[in-house]
C-alpha cells in the first residue's frame, strides 16, 4: 500500500523510538484508547479551535475586552465545555470511518489523524482539553502556540488539511502548498449522516486551478465554453484540495480491498457550476487523468448550490466563491471557503477593488 | 587538594542569594574557545538580562532575578581572560568560579544554583543525577521576543513508572519559582515563555501536567502533544532557550 504522503523529516533513530514505543505503550495500557496513528502514514487534519468548538460569546470578550481578560474568563469557565462549533460534525465523521478502517485493518496506521492547531494561549487550552474530553474526541495531538501563527506547525505535523475561522491563516497555509478553508457554521443545521463522511466540493479553483475561471471572468461564458471544448483533452491543473481528495480516495480504496464498496463510510462529491453538455467532459476527464474518483459528479449548469447541497447534506462543503458559500449556508450547508485563485478579486460577478494590504 | 575560587563580579550589582534563582553555566557553553566569539548561552544572555530589567522596572526593590554563575573548569583558561572577555560582551555575570570537572556539582551545590546549563548531554545528565536540576542549552539562530523555557511533560504524568530522578525536587521547586518570575508578567508582552512539550502521552495527559504545573505555580503559555510525532520537526520551530528535561534528558538536537 502506497504511502499517503512522503517522509521528510529527520528519523529518531532506534534507541528512541523504542523508547517511545515502550512509554506508548504503557500509555494505551493506561487509557484503552489505541495509538494515534504516525503522521507520515496518516492523513492529518488540524482544526483551529473556533472550528472545533462554539467561542463566539469568548471571541466578543476577547474583542471587547482584550486578551487578559478572554484569558481569566476561560480559566473561569474551564470546567464548562464549549458548544460544537462547524468542524465538529466532521470530526466525528472522521472518527466513524477511523472506527471502520481499525476493524478491517487492525494494524495500519493509515488513518485520519485530527489535531488541535491553535493561537490560544494554554491555559485556555485546559479549557480546550476538557471539552474534547467531555466529547470523547479523539484528537490526541495539539499545538497551542500562546500567540504565535500555527502556520509553522501545521508542516511539522504534516498537515492533508487545515481548518480555521482565521481566512488570513489560511491563505498562508495555501501559499505554502497546504490544503486549507476558512469554515463557516450553517444558518440552520442540517442532520447529518452519522456513519458515513460526505465531502462536497467545488470544481474550478478548489480541485483544479483557477484557469478556467480567468477565461470566464476576462471572457466571459460563450469564450470558456469554446476554450474548454478545445482543450477537452489537456488536463487542468492541480487546485489547492487536490491532494485531499487523493487522500480520500486512498482510504476509499481500502474499503473497496475488503469487498465494502457498498458500505463505503467516504462519499465525495463534485458540485460544480459547470454543465454536463459544454464543458463537463474535461473535468471528468482530469480526474480521471490524476487516477482520482469521485464518487457522484454534479454539473449545476449555473443554478444555484444551495438546494442541490441540502439534499446531499455533505459535512462540509469545498468553494473558492463566498457567493456560494454563502447560498450553502443559509440552506443549512456547513461550508469552507478556499481563499485561492481570481474568484476571490470578484463578488457576485463583479471585480473588487482590492484594499490597501494592512501591515 | 583542588580549591574552588568564587569571585564576584564587580561590574554587576550582586543579587540577593537567597531570592534570586541562581543560574550556572561554563565557560565552554558561553565562550567558543577557538573563535573567542560568545555562542550557546551568550546567546541567550541578552535575553536574560531583559527579563531582570523588566522585573526591576516593575518593582525597583525586585529581588527574585537571574543570578548567573559562570563557572570555569578547564584551568588552561585564564581567570583574567574570562573575566574581560565576559565585560566585553557585556554579560551580567554575578559570580565567576574556578573550579576543576571533578568538583564541578560541589561548586554548584555551594553556589546553591538552581538550574544548570550546558550544551553538553552528559554532563547535564551527570550533573542531574547528583541532584541538581540541569537543562540543555537550545542552538539559537533566530532572533526572539522572549526568554524560552522548555519543559517536557512526560516525567510530569508518569511519577511512578521511572525511578524517581534525583533531581525531581530541585526540578519542582525551580518549577515554582520561575512560575512566581512569569507570574510578575501579563499574558502577553512578557519576556519570559514558559513550553510546555509531551512527547509520548495523548492530549487528556498533557492536560494533567498543564494542570499540575499550575497547581505549582507556574503557568504555561505555549503547549504542544506530540503524541508519539516525531520531535524533531517541532523543536526546531519552538526554538527553546533552556530545555528542562525534568531529570530525564532524552531530547534530540
Amino acid at each position: 500500500m502506497s504511502e499517503i504522503k512522503a517522509k521528510d523529516f529527520a528519523p529518531t533513530g532506534d534507541a528512541g523510538e523504542e523508547k517511545d514505543a515502550a512509554k506508548a505503550h504503557f500509555d494505551n495500557l493506561k487509557t484503552n484508547k489505541p495509538r494515534p496513528p504516525k503522521p507520515q502514514y496518516a492523513v492529518t487534519i488540524a482544526v483551529s479551535s473556533r472550528t472545533l468548538f462554539n467561542m463566539v460569546t469568548e471571541r466578543k470578550i476577547y474583542e471587547d475586552q482584550g486578551l487578559e481578560e478572554y484569558v481569566a474568563y476561560q480559566r473561569d469557565h474551564e470546567n464548562e465545555p464549549l458548544m460544537p462549533g462547524p468542524a465538529f460534525p466532521f470530526v466525528k465523521a472522521l472518527m466513524t470511518v477511523n472506527a471502520r478502517l481499525r476493524q478491517l485493518y487492525p494494524d495500519s496506521e493509515e488513518l485520519f489523524d485530527i489535531v488541535l492547531m491553535t493561537n490560544n494561549h494554554a491555559q485556555v487550552g485546559v479549557r480546550l482539553i476538557n471539552s474534547i474530553n467531555h466529547y470523547d474526541l479523539t484528537i490526541e495531538r495539539f499545538c497551542m502556540t500562546g500567540g504565535e501563527s500555527p502556520t509553522g506547525y501545521l508542516e511539522a505535523y504534516m498537515t492533508n488539511l487545515y481548518l480555521s475561522k482565521d481566512s488570513e491563516k489560511v491563505s498562508e497555509a495555501i501559499e505554502e502548498g497546504i490544503a486549507a478553508a476558512t469554515m463557516f457554521m450553517a444558518v440552520k443545521e442540517n442532520e447529518l449522516s452519522d456513519t458515513q463522511l460526505r465531502v462536497a466540493f467545488d470544481g474550478d479553483a478548489v480541485l483544479f486551478s483557477d484557469e478556467s475561471e480567468i477565461i470566464v471572468k476576462e471572457g466571459g461564458l460563450d469564450t470558456f465554453f469554446a476554450h474548454e471544448k478545445k482543450f477537452e483533452n489537456t488536463p487542468l491543473a492541480q487546485g489547492p484540495l487536490k491532494c485531499f481528495l487523493e487522500a480520500l480516495g486512498k482510504l476509499q480504496r481500502k474499503f473497496y480491498a475488503k469487498n465494502e464498496r457498498l458500505n463505503c463510510p467516504i462519499r465525495t462529491f463534485l458540485v460544480t457550476a459547470r454543465s454536463a453538455a459544454s464543458s463537463g467532459a474535461r473535468v471528468l476527464k482530469t480526474l480521471r487523468s490524476w487516477g482520482l474518483e469521485i464518487d457522484e459528479a454534479l454539473f449545476l449548469a449555473g443554478a444555484p448550490k444551495g438546494p442541490l447541497l441540502q439534499k446531499i447534506k455533505p459535512h462540509i462543503f469545498f468553494d473558492d466563491q463566498m457567493f456560494h458559500i454563502e447560498g450553502a449556508r443559509e440552506l443549512g450547508t456547513i461550508s469552507a471557503h478556499v481563499p485561492y485563485g481570481i474568484g476571490q478579486k470578484y463578488n457576485k460577478g463583479k471585480l473588487i477593488e482590492s484594499p490597501a494590504k494592512k501591515k | 587538594m583542588e580549591m574552588v575560587s568564587t569571585v564576584q563580579n564587580t561590574d554587576v550589582k550582586q543579587k540577593d542569594a537567597d531570592r534570586a534563582l541562581v543560574v550556572a553555566v561554563t565557560t565552554r557553553a558561553v565562550f567558543d574557545a577557538a573563535a573567542g566569539d560568545v555562542y550557546g548561552m551568550g546567546v541567550a544572555f541578552p535575553l536574560l538580562q531583559k527579563v531582570n530589567e523588566r522585573l526591576l522596572e516593575k518593582n525597583p526593590a525586585e529581588s527574585l532575578l537571574f543570578d548567573v554563575v559562570l563557572i570555569a573548569t578547564d584551568s588552561q583558561q585564564q581567570s583574567s581572560r574570562i573575566i574581560s572577555s565576559t565585560s566585553h560582551y557585556g554579560l551580567e555575570v554575578g559570580r565567576f568560579c574556578f573550579s576543576s570537572r571533578e568538583d564541578l556539582v560541589e561548586t554548584l551545590v555551594v553556589n546553591n544554583v538552581q538550574l544548570f546549563l550546558s550544551t553538553d548531554r552528559d554532563e547535564a545528565l551527570q550533573v542531574s543525577q547528583k541532584g541538581v536540576l540541569s537543562a540543555l542549552l537550545g542552538r539559537q539562530e533566530a532572533p526572539s521576543e522572549s526568554l524560552r523555557v522548555m519543559l517536557c511533560g512526560d516525567a510530569i504524568v508518569r511519577p511512578d513508572c521511572d525511578p524517581v530522578p534525583a533531581s525531581r525536587g530541585a526540578a519542582q521547586s525551580f518549577s515554582a519559582r520561575l512560575g512566581e518570575m512569569r507570574g510578575r508578567f501579563g499574558v502577553s508582552g512578557s519576556p519570559l515563555s514558559i513550553v510546555l512539550v509531551t512527547s509520548s502521552g495523548g492530549s487528556k495527559s498533557c492536560g494533567v501536567a498543564l494542570q499540575t504545573l499550575r497547581s505549582r505555580g507556574l503557568s504555561v503559555d505555549e503547549a504542544y502533544c506530540l503524541a508519539g510525532a516525531p520531535r524533531g520537526p517541532i523543536l526546531s520551530l519552538l526554538r527553546p532557550h533552556f530545555l528542562l528535561g525534568d531529570g530525564v534528558i532524552d531530547l534530540e538536537d
